[in-house]
């Protein structure tokens, strides 16, 4: 069974069963594969090197679009210009955190850095974030019936599967934001 | 409209240089646009505080209040600033999965602001 992430003077150290750390890996590289932009026809290459993305529109994906959400709640014209400007630096960091979370999973030991935990924590977090749009977690009454769903045994279905492996991600998160937070006080 | 979060600051009018970047200046009362933090019910209590604490460089205590009003009231203005500010913010907490948008702060709760066309909730 894996551990909970704990603060100590090496940083933050974690443990994973090898089937945890593949089960992470893959959730990793799905969030990956749903943030990895489109490749554009004619596209302008110093538009894309600024990051500007003229083609850009709010997903049709409800977990992409939670991911990557509007700006403006009432303006969906100056959301989307905004988004031209700004979703595909966005989209590229959020990768950058996943790959990088997902590179420390090759190492024996998981001893973070300051810089890897916060790979962690955005990333777990967005990893959630698609899981709970899949799972329909809609309010708190939703959250809380799926948190009831922790025994292995009686995954039977896609959803109860999905319910384990959010419930799995969000115990992790919260152990490491727990730890995150022992180091921000320590360092006061 | 012109946004600087991609090209920089000097793109923007030079009425507001770019050199005010504590949040706490920000909040005087003549910049007039807010950014707001949105509730759901994924996000742990624990790391939209966390968020809070690290990126705005709020006290715990402030953290802990901001991330409450987040959770019971649905919605918190978490900073304040000029446009460009608190666009920037917003990308930032996208960033880190937070549900932020901007509003201009004369607006209230926002409805006034805007087109009026969005439909998310």
């Amino acid at each position: 069974m894996a551990k909970a992430f704990k603060y100590g003077h090496k940083g933050i150290r974690g443990h994973l069963e090898p089937a945890e750390r593949e089960l992470l890996r893959s959730l990793f590289d799905d969030v990956i594969s749903m943030l990895e932009p489109e490749e554009r026809a004619n596209e302008d290459p110093l538009a894309a090197l600024v990051g500007l993305d003229t083609e850009a529109r709010e997903p049709s994906d409800r977990a992409l679009r939670r991911l990557l959400p509007n700006v403006m709640k009432n303006d969906d014209d100056a959301s989307l210009e905004f988004r031209r400007y700004t979703e595909r630096s966005l989209r590229e960091s959020k990768i950058g955190a996943l790959k990088a979370a997902a590179l420390s999973l090759d190492r024996d030991d998981l001893v973070l850095t300051a810089a890897d935990a916060r790979h962690w924590a955005t990333a777990l977090n967005d990893v959630r974030l698609v899981l709970a749009e899949r799972l329909d977690i809609r309010d708190d009454a939703d959250a809380d019936n799926v948190h009831l769903m922790q025994d292995w045994s009686q995954a039977e279905d896609v959803e109860s599967y999905l319910a384990l492996v959010y419930n799995f991600t969000t115990w992790l998160q919260e152990s490491l934001v727990q730890a995150m937070v022992h180091s921000l006080d320590a360092r006061r | 409209m012109t946004l600087s979060v991609a090209l920089g600051p000097d793109t923007r009018e030079s009425t507001q240089t770019g050199t005010v970047t504590s949040t706490d200046i920000l909040s005087a009362p003549d910049i007039p646009w807010n950014l707001v933090i949105w509730n759901d019910p994924v996000n742990l209590m624990s790391y939209v505080s966390y968020v809070f604490r690290s990126y705005f460089g709020y006290s715990e205590t402030k953290a802990n209040k901001l991330m409450m009003e987040v959770h019971k009231k649905g919605r918190s203005i978490v900073a304040h600033g000029s446009k460009e500010q608190v666009e920037q913010h917003a990308v930032a907490m996208h960033g880190y999965g937070l549900w932020a948008t901007v509003e201009k702060a004369t607006g209230g709760s926002g409805s006034g602001s805007g087109k009026g066309k969005g439909k998310r909730g």
